[in-house]
């Protein structure tokens, strides 16, 4: 068991690193080939072709492309992933400022879409063909298919302008603002560790709705795919011997059916954080939400490619531990995959 | 179902916590204005840099410039400036007492400073000032400190005074702390990078804190010459989206909207409780057309396209809305000396029979593009289904800012949709985008100019409009502005004003004194807010 961990584990940590430079080898050719102008956006559309010409000096465009890679890898490799445009800090300052926005937003959003989704799939596939399959279908459905920026601005018209029961767009009030020495950069955790639970409510206010909004589009998918994998599940023989043998429908649930469909769920669930985390672009606009995703749609109108490199890379090593952790967490919860491969 | 039931409860319990939870529809304070703006475009507060138009509103509250004018009357009058003398040779400022928000005392050195730095950093900003003869050689020469208390602008180019002193009421005339900025050079920058992110002004208000595309946050500076501000906050916060910029007005989560699409800004038309300013910029959305490129280098094609090929009534009914109004002549409709709008509209049958004659009986196709960006990229659209009806096969390309206007820059378009600015409140001032162009060449690489970036060589308008800036006499003046727009208008121009432009703020009715100004520079040292209902 030890063996195969260490052996393993390198070999996901080699694999992790060679598609990581390959994605970085992507995004940064596209971001250069790309007919994008960042010196506009620096010294303004008006200016004189000398100060263009010397700000694209300054920013190391004028050299060839290769140049311009193994400049940018140099510095990667010592933990400087540039300066953005658009702020003028280095760009890890940044994105180490809006990922914990992005972070506190997705995981609420997988902790509510999990919690109804993986029951909602569960039951359907239960009472499969029944009155409460169709209308969980049709949930999944309607949050599969409509737009979340749709949802966004229905949500805002009902719960925040007419129903008036959550806070609007942003994070918290503005009367509210720099009450709390950001320590984690998570508003909820933050203030709880400071013990204001005026910003605290306050913050819960105004995360809940986009919280529900995103949830929504990936109960849907947790939910569809739940039901597929417990449909599959429920015609085993194991399933029938244990129906046989007088076992409670939560019995049949909590002790069978839920540790063999553990290992595709983790996957789905695995998938489904990692897409929130990338996937709240539309989400943080429409909120106000000062996250990663509103971050690199800005850079990206500016031509800011620092910013847009480094936060694909971040975004891409995200997937990659997701998926990593997804791997190891089959191990845990598959014993076939034990001993098939000690 | 014991364990169930608990947990239902608490449930229950915590969406009623939430739903009641304290402070969360508190009115906005009544000594706080918020400002739900887009701040994607706000990428430096160097007042000697930044140019985008909601940069202007933080600059012209952090800092003070020498001179402003009135934005309903276009009146000059002093900030910095207690007053000021115009001669043959140049203008003499006489500095008031007052204080940075450093505590530094504002001298004429810091004026100096700050009007040197604008040419020797030489960006987009400089461009207004540039074209009265201004530059990095001959700044230090031209502009001086007489003493601690007077400033000395020497004409480089005859000039109309006025016209200056309208571009030193810009942004970019904004007077900057010279002993805070000089602790904070790096690589011989003048500061830029510091000041970027940080002011050293005068103004009513000082920077508290700017997260980009989140917030900017100005407190009441105690330090300020003039009468202490109402507001002892003011925050401008980034709503990018239109619709939840309009709910947050309406919940009264904002006091200020100048954001929104045009069908959001019309929901409130007539609506109780809201006010709605809009600021003249004296700009236009233009069309731009490559007057270098086969069939556009035909002036009959050019001409047949701009007036009869366009239906400018109804893209201005149904898109351009508060944002705008249809005209044609570089010269708000308005402003003093502006001739009538010429007879352009949408006639598509003699449009066909015009290209006919010109030689393209079965049309052409070209492209159309433009920054994907309300309203601009519906106008595109728009004109794409117009020139359609008069056989002009176009396809629209849509892309970033940054990609667009690179391709102006480098004559890469056929059609192109930019916006202007006009360089001061003057009839003089919107014509300068549209016929200046003192050499079309390429080698002169004058990417800069809007003219010739549509290859569109005007000697004789350029010529006149040289002459009618130097012209010191106001009735020959006028004469000449008049001859400049005629003549624009019969020469089949290469880019022509489509839409006056306009920016449409909406107000809550607690708001008083809130007086959008044209260029954005609003001040709000004097706005006041009354109780929530």
């Amino acid at each position: 068991m030890k063996e195969f961990t260490f052996t393993e584990l390198g070999k996901r940590v080699g694999q992790l690193l060679v598609s990581l430079f390959l994605l970085l080898v992507v995004t940064f050719v596209i971001g250069r080939v790309l007919p994008t102008d960042p010196v506009g956006a620096i010294v303004g559309e008006l200016a004189d072709p000398a100060t263009y010409a010397a700000m694209r000096q300054r920013l190391g465009l004028d050299l060839p492309l290769y140049q311009q890679f193994f400049v940018y890898l140099g510095s990667l490799l010592q933990g400087d992933l540039g300066t953005a445009i658009l702020t003028g800090n280095p760009v890890l300052l940044d994105l180490g400022r809006a990922f914990p926005a992005t972070l506190e937003l997705a995981t609420l959003a997988i902790i509510l879409s999990t919690a109804i989704g993986v029951p909602l799939g569960m039951t359907a596939a239960f009472f499969r063909d029944s009155w409460f399959d169709q209308f969980a279908r049709v949930i999944s459905l309607i949050g599969h298919s409509i737009p979340v920026f749709w949802f966004g601005i229905v949500g805002l018209v009902i719960f925040y302008a007419t129903l008036q029961w959550v806070g609007g767009p942003g994070r918290i009030d503005i009367y509210l603002e720099g009450l709390v020495e950001p320590r984690t950069g998570l508003l909820l955790i933050d203030s709880l560790l400071a013990g204001d639970t005026e910003v605290f409510w306050n913050a819960v206010n105004h995360v809940i709705l986009p919280a529900c909004i995103l949830a929504y589009s990936a109960m849907a998918y947790i939910t569809r795919m739940t039901r597929s994998f417990t449909l599959e599940q429920l015609n085993q023989d194991y399933v029938i011997a244990a129906r046989a043998k007088g076992a409670s429908n939560w019995r049949i649930v909590t002790g069978h059916l839920l540790p063999n469909i553990a290992v595709q769920l983790v996957t789905v669930l695995a998938i489904s954080y990692g897409g929130l985390l990338e996937g709240a672009v539309v989400t943080e606009v429409v909120f106000s939400w000062p996250g990663i995703g509103q971050y690199m749609t800005n850079a990206l109108m500016i031509g800011d490619m620092n910013a847009v490199v480094a936060g694909t890379l971040i975004i891409g090593l995200i997937f990659m531990i997701l998926n990593f952790i997804s791997d190891l967490a089959y191990i845990v919860l598959d014993p076939r995959t034990r001993e098939v491969t000690v | 179902m014991k364990h169930i039931s608990r947990r239902l409860m608490a449930g229950a319990a915590l969406i009623a916590m939430i739903a009641v939870a304290p402070g969360a529809y508190a009115a906005t304070p009544n000594d706080q204005l918020i400002i739900g703006t887009s701040l994607a475009q706000v990428l430096s507060l160097d007042p000697q840099q930044g140019t985008e138009v909601k940069t202007q509103e933080i600059l012209a509250n952090t800092y003070d410039r020498l001179i402003a004018f009135n934005p309903e009357t276009s009146v000059l009058h002093g900030e910095l400036a207690e007053s000021w003398d115009i001669d043959q040779t140049g203008i003499t400022f006489h500095l008031r007492d007052a204080k940075f928000a450093s505590g530094n005392p504002v001298t004429a050195a810091d004026a100096v400073f700050s009007l040197v730095r604008l040419f020797k950093m030489d960006q987009s900003a400089a461009a207004g000032l540039k074209t009265f003869g201004f530059n990095a050689d001959n700044a230090e020469t031209l502009i001086t400190a007489v003493d601690d208390k007077t400033l000395r602008v020497e004409f480089a180019d005859p000039v109309i005074p006025d016209a200056l002193l309208y571009r030193l009421a810009n942004g970019v005339g904004s007077v900057v702390d010279s002993v805070e900025v000089l602790k904070h050079v790096v690589n011989s920058d003048y500061g830029n990078e510091w000041l970027r992110t940080n002011t050293a002004g005068s103004g009513p208000f000082v920077l508290n804190r700017w997260s980009p595309n989140e917030i900017v946050l100005l407190e009441a500076n105690p330090n300020f010459w003039g009468t202490a501000p109402s507001m002892a906050r003011v925050v401008f916060r980034h709503v990018p989206e239109s619709q939840a910029a309009r709910l947050m007005l309406e919940r009264g989560d904002i006091d200020i909207a100048n954001a929104l699409t045009a069908p959001d800004v019309r929901f409130f038309e007539g609506t109780e409780g809201f006010n709605i300013d809009q600021a003249k910029t004296g700009g236009f959305y233009a069309l731009a057309m490559n007057a270098g490129r086969e069939p556009l280098d035909n002036p009959k094609v050019r001409e047949i396209i701009a007036a009869y090929g366009i239906d400018f009534a109804g893209i201005a009914e149904t898109i351009v809305g508060p944002y705008g109004r249809v005209r044609n002549v570089p010269v708000p409709e308005d402003r003093e000396g502006a001739i009538a709008n010429p007879d352009w509209s949408f006639r598509p049958e003699e449009a066909k029979r015009l290209l006919a004659e010109a030689g393209y009986p079965d049309g052409f196709s070209l492209t159309i593009k433009t920054i994907a960006q309300p309203p601009r990229v519906d106008m595109a659209t728009a004109i794409q289904a117009n020139l359609a009806e008069i056989g002009i096969t176009a396809s629209v390309i849509q892309g970033n800012g940054a990609d667009i206007v690179a391709q102006h820059r480098a004559r890469d378009f056929d059609l192109l949709i930019p916006q202007t600015s006009a360089a001061d409140p003057t009839a003089l001032g919107s014509l300068d985008n549209f016929t200046n162009n003192p050499d079309n060449s390429l080698e002169a690489n004058n990417a800069g100019n809007f003219v010739w970036r549509s290859d569109w060589d005007i000697p004789a308008l350029n010529d006149l409009r040289v002459a009618a800036n130097a012209e010191l006499d106001a009735t020959k003046r006028a004469a000449m502005v008049t001859q400049l727009q005629e003549e624009f208008v019969a020469s089949s121009p290469g880019v022509f004003p489509m839409f006056e432009r306009f920016e449409p703020v909406v107000i809550s009715a607690r708001v008083q004194s809130y007086d959008a100004h044209p260029w954005g520079l609003t001040r709000l040292e004097t706005v006041t807010k009354g109780d929530a209902n």
